[in-house]
């Protein structure tokens, strides 16, 4: 929208130019034409016509100016629009519209070409049976940035802080989730190239507050696969008309020099702990990844994902090593009933050699990790846009299934594996807010039990 | 000096051509989507209809806000004789703007819909013949709701909801200016 304002400003400008121009010659013209007194009735006829022209491109310099005037007032409101879902396609409309007469229902070839999104989210976390590690988190507050070049090229950015407040002394974080072009190649396959996010499981890349059930993401999908995960790469994606999503490309990887035995980190979420997130990443190695999902019954998602990289990229001292990562879905929603069901595994190979050299610390590298959830979620009560939705999900998942074998008494036991029953419900007060309020229950780790609340919004 | 004005044109006339160029997002037109719906129409007129203060207030008591102050209609007729009515309109999926088509049989049950357009990045899938069909036979007294009649698409939640919030919309309308008389 901006751009094709400044556009027009800008053949507002060369008109009113070439009419200066115009004006500028309108003596020169006439100097040469008074020695000739025999062409003189000639020449006046042709400076009155000349002048008939510079009128009538007076009037339409007039004209358009009129129209840029007109056209001011729309702009502003689709700026102000700028939430997305408030832009006006009747402001819009009127950027493209080559002429006034256009009729206002006419669809608007474009609409405004810069939009701002966010989403946020305020957790409170109080363990039952330890109320001292009770907890209240600003989690995250994201700034989204879309910008469409043209019709088949958009810079899409996504600017995070977590944890509220970000210096040597506090716990937040800055980053940068996405940032990527894409590029509409066909009308049924695009390029993306940049920061993206990866598409595995059901919450990577949908993972706004408002689109999932509990306070908390599973914890299969942070633990295993870490969520929000994204990789610097190029990928390409193909809709085709029976519902079937395929994407596909290469990315940098993970990295295992960085694995750190002496924390938990590893224990809590292995590949949380190795992502590079393009902050500098090592990227010798590459990784391919691919995704497949279905959607082409209604109300129905099936599908899954592959991803493999070597993640120790040639560095000294270290094996070389390869993560993989496969996950299947799915997700149903007949009626009021929204149903879901994922389960992912990941390994990383040659695990022993690596770990000779951690041997002794608490957390060394695992050989196998994995696990699955089933949800469900129902539209109890509806009244305009309030929607209350109560939910139910049993997890079971292990960060450590597997290690690999290090020799007698030096190879770590397999973690046991968790297994966390959440109960709770979504109030939706907008489609854009939700409150959330749920209960989990842990197996193993008791002293995990909790209940929560959250305050989420999208826009 | 129309040679120099000529030479100064051409940027100008690429920013009025450059839109219509665009590729990947345009199905189809509003002329072949009303065509599409009613193949056997030998006519379609084009009736602007302003939305008045008791119409207004009925499309408020059913929790309908119209969009604009006007409702375009197209009537497809054979032989003069009224077979349904197409209504093109646009709503917001999650960041873009997605046109549709919704059309209409002369007694008010929902005939067809077409997306003529669609730019998201995620949920092309409303696209597809088996979420459209969904909308086949509909009423201005069916729910038309995600999550209630309309099967929701995993992913394009906003676009899903967005594009059944519109046809309800229109569907209201055009039945309140049919048994207004206005549609006959």
């Amino acid at each position: 929208m901006k751009q094709i304002f400044q556009r027009r400003a800008g053949a507002l400008a060369a008109n009113a130019l070439s009419l200066t121009l115009a004006l500028a010659a309108a003596p020169t013209l006439a100097q040469q034409a008074s020695p000739q007194a025999t062409s003189q009735v000639a020449t006046q006829a042709e400076l009155a016509r000349k002048l008939e022209q510079l009128a009538a491109e007076l009037a339409d310099v007039k004209a358009q100016l009129a129209q840029l005037q007109a056209r001011q007032p729309a702009t502003a409101v689709s700026q102000g629009g700028w939430s997305g879902s408030a832009a006006g396609g009747a402001g819009a409309g009127a950027a493209t519209a080559v002429a006034a007469s256009v009729p206002a229902a006419a669809p608007a070839p474009e609409g405004p070409a810069t939009v701002l999104t966010g989403y946020g989210e305020i957790n409170y976390n109080r363990p039952t049976k330890s109320g001292d590690k009770t907890q209240l988190d600003l989690r995250r507050f994201v700034l989204g940035l879309q910008h469409r070049i043209n019709e088949r090229t958009k810079i899409v950015g996504e600017l995070e802080v977590e944890h509220a407040v970000t210096s040597a002394s506090d716990p937040g974080e800055v980053a940068l989730e996405q940032a990527y072009v894409e590029h509409q190649l066909t009308p049924m396959l695009a390029a993306r190239g940049g920061l993206f996010l990866m598409p595995v499981g059901l919450l990577n890349e949908t993972h706004e507050p408002t689109a999932y059930y509990g306070v908390e993401r599973n914890f299969v999908e942070t633990a295993i696969i870490p969520t929000t995960w994204r990789e610097a790469g190029a990928q390409v994606i193909a809709n085709f008309d029976n519902g079937l999503t395929l994407q596909g490309g290469i990315s940098t990887s993970f990295d295992l020099t960085k694995w750190d035995a002496t924390s938990g980190e590893g224990a809590e979420s292995p590949l949380g702990s190795i992502h590079q997130e393009a902050a500098k990443a090592k990227a010798r190695s590459l990784a391919w990844f691919g995704a497949a999902n279905w959607r082409g019954v209604p109300g129905l998602l099936v599908g899954g994902s592959l991803f493999s990289g070597n993640a120790t990229h040639g560095q000294a001292g270290f094996a070389g090593a390869r993560v993989t990562l496969a996950d299947v879905h799915a997700r149903w929603t007949p009626g009021r009933w929204d149903l879901s069901a994922l389960y992912a595994r990941g390994s990383i190979s040659n695990t022993d050699r690596l770990n000779l050299a951690l041997i002794g610390n608490p957390t060394l590298i695992p050989k196998s990790f994995g696990g699955w959830y089933v949800q469900g979620a129902y539209k109890l009560w509806q009244q305009g846009d309030y929607v209350l939705s109560p939910f139910a999900r049993l997890e079971r998942f292990n960060t450590a299934r597997a290690f690999a074998n290090l020799g007698q008494g030096l190879t770590p036991d397999a973690a046991r594996t968790e297994q966390v029953a959440t109960v709770g419900a979504n109030f939706w007060i907008t489609p854009s807010v939700v409150l959330k309020a749920d209960y989990q229950r842990f197996h193993v780790n008791t002293q995990a039990n909790r209940v929560n609340l959250g305050l989420g919004w999208s826009f | 000096m129309p040679a120099m004005r000529v030479a100064l044109y051409p940027s100008a006339a690429l920013v009025a051509l450059a839109p219509a160029g665009a590729l990947a997002v345009d199905y189809l037109s509003a002329e072949q989507a009303q065509k599409l719906m009613f193949p056997q129409a030998d006519a379609f007129e084009l009736r602007d209809l302003p939305l008045d203060t008791a119409l207004s207030q009925q499309l408020a008591a059913a929790g309908v806000k119209p969009a604009a102050p006007r409702l375009q209609v197209r009537l497809a007729r054979q032989g003069g004789a009224l077979l349904g009515f197409v209504v093109v309109d646009e709503v917001i999926g999650k960041f873009e703007r997605i046109t549709y088509a919704l059309g209409v049989e002369a007694d008010g049950r929902v005939r067809q819909v077409e997306v003529l357009s669609y730019r998201e990045s995620h949920g092309h899938e409303i696209r597809l013949p088996a979420w459209r069909k969904q909308f086949v036979g509909k009423t201005a007294a069916s729910p038309l709701q995600v999550g209630e009649d309309i099967a929701n698409i995993s992913g394009a939640t906003l676009s899903c909801t967005h594009v059944t919030e519109g046809v309800r919309r229109n569907l209201l309308w055009l039945d309140a200016l049919r048994r207004s008389g206005r549609l006959s």
